[in-house]
C-alpha cells in the first residue's frame, strides 16, 4: 500500500511537470507570436527618416526629405532659385 | 508674398550671384562677413580654376597620395556620398570631362573666349569621350587625411561644393546670430534658425523657382515658401556654350561622358540641406523620365520642367499649372 502511494505521487509529479513543460513551451510561442505581430505592426516606425538640416546629413544613408515641403505662395520671391 | 522685413544682401563668389536673407535685419553685416570667411575657404579648398586651390593640387598629383586638410575632406565626403546615394550618376571625377568639353576656366572666361578659339580646344581635346573613371577612383582617409585618384580620375565638386557651402554658411550664421537666415549661391539654397513670419503666422521664405537663377524674381516660374532646410535647381540651360556648332552644358552624365541628354530642361528639389537637394535635382537631370519615379519613391518634393515648359510634381510639391515658358 504504501509502495502504490509511492507509485501514485510519482505518477503525478511527471505529469505536473509535463503540463507545466507545455505550458512553458507554449507561453513561449505566443511571445514568439506576438513580437512578430508587433515587428510587423510597427516596424515601418524604424525606417522613417527623421529630417535633418543642413550637413548634419553627412552620415545619412539616404537623401533626407525637407521636415515640410514648399508651400504654394503668391508674387514674386523674396530669391530665385535657378541653375547658375 | 506678406513676409515681415528682412535685411538683404547681394554680392559675387564662385563667379556667380549670392544673397543671404536675414529675419533679423541688424545682424546682416555679421552674416556677410561669416558668409565671406566661409566662402574663401571654400573657395581656397576646391576651385577648379585656381592653381592653388588643394583640389588643383590633387588632381596634379598623377595619382600621388596627397595630404588634405579637414575642410577639402569633408567636401569630397560630401560629394562621394552623393554618388554612393545616386549609385553613381552625380560623379566627382568628372573634371577631365567639363575640361574635354571646353569648360576649364571660370564660366565668364569660357563665355568670353572667342568661339573659334573653343572650337579649337576642343578638338584638341576630343579625345575619345567615354565613361569618367568613376567614384570608386577616389581614395579618401578621414582619419588621416590623405587622398589619392586613380584610373586617371581629375575631381570636380561642382555638383555638390556650392550647395554644401550653403548649408554650412546657413548654420553658422543662425547660430552665432540667432535669427533666421536664407543663404543663396547662384540658386542653391539653404535656410536654418526660425524663418519670417507674415501676420497670419505662417510665412517663411519666398523663392521664385524658375530656369536661370539671375533671371530675376518675376521671370517665368513658381513661387513657392520654404520654412528650413534646402532647395536647388538644375537646369541645361544654363551654364551653355556652343563648341564647333554644338551645344554643350555643365551637366555630365558619367555614363557618357557627355552633357546629359535629358528630357527635363530644369528640376528644382527640396530637401532637409542644400546639398541633398542638389544632389536630387543633378542625378534627375541625369536620369531623365526614371527620375520621377525615383523621387517618388523618395518621397522627394520637386518640379521638373520639360524642353516644352510642361511641369511634373512629386513628394508634395506645390501644384503647377505649369507650362515654364518656352527657351
Amino acid at each position: 500500500m504504501r509502495r502504490d502511494d509511492v507509485r501514485y505521487a510519482a505518477v503525478a509529479r511527471d505529469a505536473g511537470i509535463r503540463r507545466i513543460s507545455k505550458l512553458t513551451w507554449r507561453a513561449g510561442a505566443v511571445g514568439v507570436a506576438c513580437s512578430a505581430l508587433i515587428a510587423v505592426a510597427f516596424g515601418h516606425h524604424t525606417a522613417v527618416q527623421q529630417p535633418k538640416t543642413g550637413n548634419g546629413n553627412a552620415g545619412h544613408p539616404a537623401i533626407v526629405i525637407p521636415a515640410q515641403p514648399p508651400a504654394p505662395a503668391q508674387g514674386a520671391g523674396q530669391v530665385t532659385s535657378g541653375a547658375s | 508674398m506678406t513676409t515681415l522685413a528682412v535685411a538683404t544682401d547681394t554680392f559675387s563668389v564662385f563667379g556667380t550671384t549670392a544673397t543671404l536673407l536675414v529675419g533679423e535685419p541688424g545682424t546682416i553685416a555679421i552674416a556677410r562677413a561669416i558668409a565671406d570667411a566661409e566662402l574663401a575657404v571654400v573657395d581656397l579648398a576646391c576651385s577648379r580654376f585656381r592653381p592653388d586651390s588643394e583640389l588643383s593640387r590633387l588632381n596634379a598629383a598623377a595619382g600621388a597620395v596627397t595630404s588634405v586638410s579637414e575642410l577639402f575632406a569633408e567636401l569630397v565626403g560630401a560629394a562621394l556620398r552623393a554618388a554612393r546615394l545616386t549609385d553613381g550618376d552625380v560623379d566627382p571625377t568628372c573634371g577631365r570631362a567639363l575640361a574635354r568639353i571646353g569648360y576649364d576656366r571660370d564660366f565668364a572666361l569660357l563665355q568670353a573666349a572667342a568661339p573659334e578659339a573653343r572650337a579649337g580646344q576642343s578638338r584638341a581635346r576630343a579625345r575619345r569621350p567615354g565613361r569618367v573613371p568613376g567614384w570608386r577612383s577616389v581614395q579618401l582617409d578621414r582619419g588621416r587625411r590623405l587622398m589619392q585618384l586613380s584610373n586617371g580620375a581629375q575631381l570636380d565638386l561642382g555638383a555638390t561644393a556650392k550647395a554644401w557651402a550653403a548649408d554650412r554658411c546657413a548654420e553658422i550664421i543662425a547660430a552665432e546670430t540667432g535669427s533666421g537666415v536664407l543663404v543663396s549661391l547662384g540658386g542653391d539654397i539653404a535656410a536654418a534658425g526660425p524663418p519670417p513670419a507674415d501676420r497670419d503666422g505662417a510665412g517663411g521664405w519666398g523663392v521664385r523657382v524658375t530656369d536661370d537663377h539671375a533671371a530675376g524674381p518675376e521671370a517665368p516660374g513658381q513661387t513657392v515658401t520654404i520654412r528650413s532646410g534646402g532647395l536647388a535647381t538644375s537646369s541645361t540651360t544654363v551654364r551653355a556654350w556652343a563648341v564647333g556648332g554644338r551645344r554643350m552644358h555643365h551637366i555630365i552624365d558619367p555614363a557618357t561622358g557627355e552633357p546629359a541628354r535629358s528630357c527635363w530642361r530644369t528640376v528644382s528639389v527640396a530637401a532637409a540641406s542644400c546639398v541633398d537637394a542638389n544632389t536630387a535635382s543633378t542625378a534627375a537631370i541625369i536620369r531623365g523620365e526614371a527620375a520621377l519615379r525615383w523621387l517618388r519613391d523618395a518621397g522627394l518634393p520637386a518640379r521638373l520642367v520639360r524642353h516644352d515648359g510642361a511641369v511634373e510634381t512629386t513628394g508634395g510639391w506645390p501644384h503647377d499649372p505649369g507650362p515654364a515658358g518656352q527657351t
